[in-house]
């Protein structure tokens, strides 16, 4: 059938015919261009892997393994590793998730389903997806005059004054370090946090709840016994995909780490991550090795950021199709 | 009170040394001063060293007023992100406070590829953050920096700080020591003079636009060093003076060559200048210089160009901005608290932007220095 | 008793918990408002570029023509070609070819900012041999495309099959049917999510640092380094200069204003659409 959808003409059978085949040379042009565009996205990611991959094979062949292994950031004598900065972001993605887990979880808890304060949820839930919205460029604005101060003057001493024992907490604070970054980190993946997980925990089944309720259980320990083990899975992932943001996160972070490349048990300390050092060093590298060792920091990132955010998405899929089945 | 009239007065003379030139710069009158070239329109390209940023900021401004066909945009990131974008060509002049080395040259097609002129003349200064210590009070010797930066005396009321700072309080605070994180040209003039007067340093750390710290933390650029400083109480930094003078921030007396007490300025500067007179490319450092009044931590600011300027009107702009920069446009480095280049360094830097040249023909039009 | 006084607990525990994550983003549009407010309230902010130290006055204007000009070319760049791909996945990516892209996608949502810097500085600055905006358009297009693409699939996944059927027994091809009428119904989807891309890359500030590197004069050359607000409040920040630092804030504020001004764009019109 050749006809067009608004016309009454009735076509001669010649012309039937090349429309016919204009309409179809005309699909197969979109689909050409669509399929086009799929393979464009193709292209671009493997660009983005030589991009990053070849500017690094200078460093990657002198150093290999033992660039995760050595301390040294020496631009001067051109030696080059990346323990320092790999375990800044560590620290300072751990410190996060310390942060953002609990009281993630916990307001997921409240959002997901709980009956009270049913009027404030909508509010709620507004204002922590804005906190997701503002440009970490803003937070690292508010985080270095506001936040820094307040960290040295009050909320260090006190932690010194209080768990001055550990080793996490020795030495003088000066507002920038480990700790405060930390804590940055933490109140930006708190909206990722809290939305995955209230899904998550929105998808468990409501007869399972319902079935523990009336059973005599309280909410309390619907939550722990039945939920949370339900959720498990989901809620790792969650975390994971939190973690994956975290370990990204550049500018925020870079305007209160400290900028110095060393390992310390303190907290209080002045550190690097990853992506703070290739922001900060970028510019000025010159020589191969020198920005080769930047890329090779990019490689590492990259790669830790992508094996987190697969393995997150994997949980959650895994999770949400069990979800999916038990329902 | 007084930041306001000295605000008001650099404001006042650079809108009146502009000629009469529209904010807006519309087609404004191309009233070249004797001898400085009438330049082609241009958008110029630089980046590099933070010490003599507010200077250059304050230049290519007026010169904009001047001659609105010409903008300059300087990015100050660092002396190492200067040489790093001249040698990948990505941006028109580089600037440091140190030359480039045999390295640095080679990578970039070789000594005789690359122009380097003297810009201007600054000095550096160990601002503090000590309440109840004024700026000027707080006595430094080669010994205390030393100390301070190696991480040997580590608080404010070490005996080694109290014997050269009888009278003045010191106070029982740990020294937040505060240093560049980037590669800089400020550092290279600061752990040139440490090397020079600590032997102990020298050995431990030596020179460089990059060094690795014994002790403190990083800040990226001069001003991000002024700015951790002024916040962080019982912090120390080795940041330019234009910064320190601008920002209001305390600043050290430092001890010169000579045993006296000096704060740093820009008198300071030209007198220590004066000390070392056969200044090229590769005999820069006037550091450490003699002379009562001469300020210890000093050095030039450099710009480098490629010789050969792949575009004509583009090259003929920049050598014309830079020939401005080196006579005229010195008036702008006075009131930011830089010195005036001396005049056989203007003499030399004249001579090297005549060897500037573009598919063979050299692009300054002016005479000959005598 | 007891187990009544723990769920009690709990539930008090977890108001605190919801309390407590809504307090930064308080805090911070606080710190922002009071803070940005003067600046943004100079006169000369919206109509004058920084003037050095020592010359009164002074603005955001390249920063704000900056902005505008990067993230609108990277959005002419990342919508037609993140539309396409998206209408792709959903008329035609139900295969393998469809799942990789898929995953290409997520991972690219998941990278750190700065890896999209690098992409630009190396394909464009360094062949170019120049830092330009439009570098970092570049580096922003490719920052939105995962995002836009998702959205325009997940659109387009919601019009009913029964439309698509409609236009097919009508006779229509189907390259009609998914243009004129499957995207038209799915546009809402589609420029919502379009939206929220440009509000985000316009806050990014990591694909900037070296690839447009920053301007101090209004630019609209794209060929050109550019400013942008982001850049300004990143640079300003540091500086020790009072002046300069309220810019920052005020431009902070100015962006956190545009950013909620596109997100509520966005969903007022998804509203109007859905009517």
């Amino acid at each position: 059938m050749s006809r067009g959808t608004a016309e009454r003409v009735v076509p001669t059978p010649l012309v039937a015919a090349s429309r016919q085949r204009r309409l179809v040379s005309g699909d197969r042009l979109f689909r050409v261009i669509a399929y086009g565009a799929a393979g464009l996205i193709i292209l671009i990611a493997a660009i983005f892997v030589i991009a990053l991959v070849v500017p690094a094979l200078p460093a990657i062949t002198k150093f290999g393994l033992g660039f995760f292994t050595s301390r040294v950031w020496d631009p001067v004598r051109n030696q080059f590793g990346a323990l320092a900065p790999i375990y800044g972001t560590l620290v300072t993605s751990a410190i996060a998730l310390v942060i953002a887990f609990p009281i993630g979880l916990g307001a997921a808890l409240f959002l997901a389903d709980d009956a009270r304060l049913q009027l404030l949820r909508g509010p709620l839930s507004f204002l922590i997806e804005l906190l997701a919205g503002i440009p970490s460029v803003v937070i690292g604005l508010w985080a270095f005059f506001t936040l820094t101060p307040l960290m040295r003057d009050k909320v260090d001493p006190f932690l010194s004054h209080i768990l001055g024992f550990l080793p996490l907490f020795k030495g003088t604070a000066s507002g920038y370090g480990f700790l405060t970054a930390g804590l940055v980190l933490g109140i930006m993946v708190l909206p990722i946090m809290i939305a995955l997980s209230r899904d998550v925990i929105r998808a468990v089944p409501r007869e399972l709840r319902e079935a523990s309720l009336a059973l005599g259980a309280t909410n309390a320990e619907t939550t722990w016994s039945v939920i949370l083990p339900y959720a498990r899975v989901g809620i790792t992932g969650a975390v994971l995909l939190s973690l994956g943001r975290a370990l990204g996160e550049t500018i925020a972070v870079t305007m209160v780490i400290g900028n110095t490349m060393q390992i310390s048990a303190s907290l209080f300390a002045t550190g690097y991550t990853l992506p703070s050092v290739i922001a900060n060093e970028f510019t000025e590298a010159n020589g191969n090795l020198y920005l080769g060792s930047l890329f090779y920091l990019g490689v590492v990132l990259v790669l830790i950021t992508i094996v987190v955010n697969v393995l997150a998405r994997l949980l959650i899929w895994r999770f949400s199709g069990s979800a999916r089945a038990a329902a | 009170m007084k930041r306001v009239l000295a605000a008001l007065s650099v404001g006042a003379s650079i809108l009146l040394a502009a000629c009469g030139g529209s904010n807006t710069g519309t087609g404004g009158s191309p009233s070249a001063t004797a001898g400085t070239p009438v330049p082609p329109a241009a958008a110029l390209q630089g980046t590099g060293a933070t010490f003599p940023a507010p200077f250059y900021d304050a230049a290519r401004f007026a010169y904009n007023l001047k001659y609105s066909q010409v903008t300059v945009n300087y990015n100050p990131l660092g002396s190492g992100a200067g040489i790093s974008a001249l040698t990948k060509k990505v941006v028109d002049f580089g600037a440091s406070d140190v030359p480039m080395n045999a390295t640095e040259l080679t990578a970039a097609g070789g000594a005789d590829a690359v122009v380097q002129i003297a810009s201007t003349l600054g000095t550096e200064s160990l601002a503090y953050n000590l309440s109840g210590v004024a700026s000027g009070q707080l006595k430094l010797t080669p010994k205390t920096i030393a100390g301070i930066f190696l991480g040997t005396i580590k608080n404010w009321n070490d005996p080694a700080l109290a014997a050269d700072n009888r009278g003045v309080s010191l106070p029982n605070q740990a020294i937040s020591v505060v240093h560049r994180s980037d590669g800089s040209g400020t550092t290279y003039i600061f752990t040139d003079y440490l090397s020079t007067v600590s032997a102990d340093w020298k050995s431990k750390v030596g020179k460089g636009k990059s060094v690795s710290w014994p002790v403190g933390q990083g800040a990226k650029g001069n001003e991000a060093v002024a700015t951790t400083v002024k916040q962080t109480p019982g912090a120390i930094g080795y940041v330019e003076l234009a910064y320190v003078i601008q920002t209001n921030m305390t600043q050290a007396s430092l001890q010169n060559h000579d045993g006296s007490f000096v704060i740093p300025s820009p008198e300071g500067a030209t007198a220590a200048a004066s000390q070392f007179l056969a200044i090229n490319p590769t005999q820069f450092s006037i550091v450490d210089a003699p002379g009562k009044t001469s300020a210890p931590i000093s050095g030039y600011s450099w710009l480098m160009l490629y010789k050969d300027q792949a575009d004509k009107t583009k090259g003929t702009a920049l050598v014309d901005y830079l020939d401005w920069l080196v006579t005229d446009g010195q008036q702008y480095a006075v009131n930011v608290h830089y010195s005036k280049l001396p005049a056989n360094i203007v003499k030399d830097d004249i001579i090297s932007l005549k060897t500037v040249t573009s598919g063979g023909s050299t692009l300054l039009n002016v005479p000959a220095p005598s | 008793m007891v187990r009544v006084l723990i769920d009690r607990l709990v539930g008090a525990l977890v108001v605190l918990c919801v309390m407590v994550a809504a307090i930064p983003v308080l805090v911070l549009f606080l710190y922002v408002i009071i803070k940005g407010l003067p600046g943004i309230l100079t006169p000369g902010f919206f109509t004058q570029s920084p003037h050095p130290q020592g010359v009164p006055g002074g603005g955001v204007l390249n920063a704000i023509i900056g902005t505008l000009e990067i993230v609108g070319i990277g959005s002419l760049l990342a919508v037609p070609v993140g539309a396409l791909i998206g209408i792709f996945l959903s008329e035609y990516g139900r295969n393998q070819l469809g799942d990789t892209v898929r995953f290409i996608s997520d991972v690219l949502t998941g990278l750190p900012s700065i890896a999209f810097g690098i992409f630009g500085y190396t394909v464009v600055v360094l062949t170019t041999h120049h830092y330009s905006a439009l570098a970092a358009s570049i580096a922003l297009a490719v920052l939105m495309l995962p995002v836009i693409l998702r959205a325009t699939e997940t659109a387009l996944l919601l019009v009913p099959n029964a439309l698509r059927e409609a236009g097919l027994a009508l006779g229509a091809p189907r390259w009609r049917v998914t243009l004129e009428i499957v995207v038209p119904a799915a546009l809402g989807g589609i420029v919502t999510g379009a939206l929220l891309a440009m509000a985000r890359a316009a806050g990014e500030t990591a694909p900037l640092l070296f690839t447009t590197l920053g301007n101090d004069i209004v630019q609209t050359n794209p060929l050109q380094p550019m400013g942008a607000l982001a850049l300004t409040v990143f640079r300003n920040a540091l500086v020790p200069y009072p002046n300069l630092q309220d810019q920052a804030w005020a431009a902070a504020l100015l962006l956190v204003i545009m950013v909620a001004a596109t997100n509520i764009l966005a969903r007022v019109y998804v509203r109007r659409i859905q009517r």
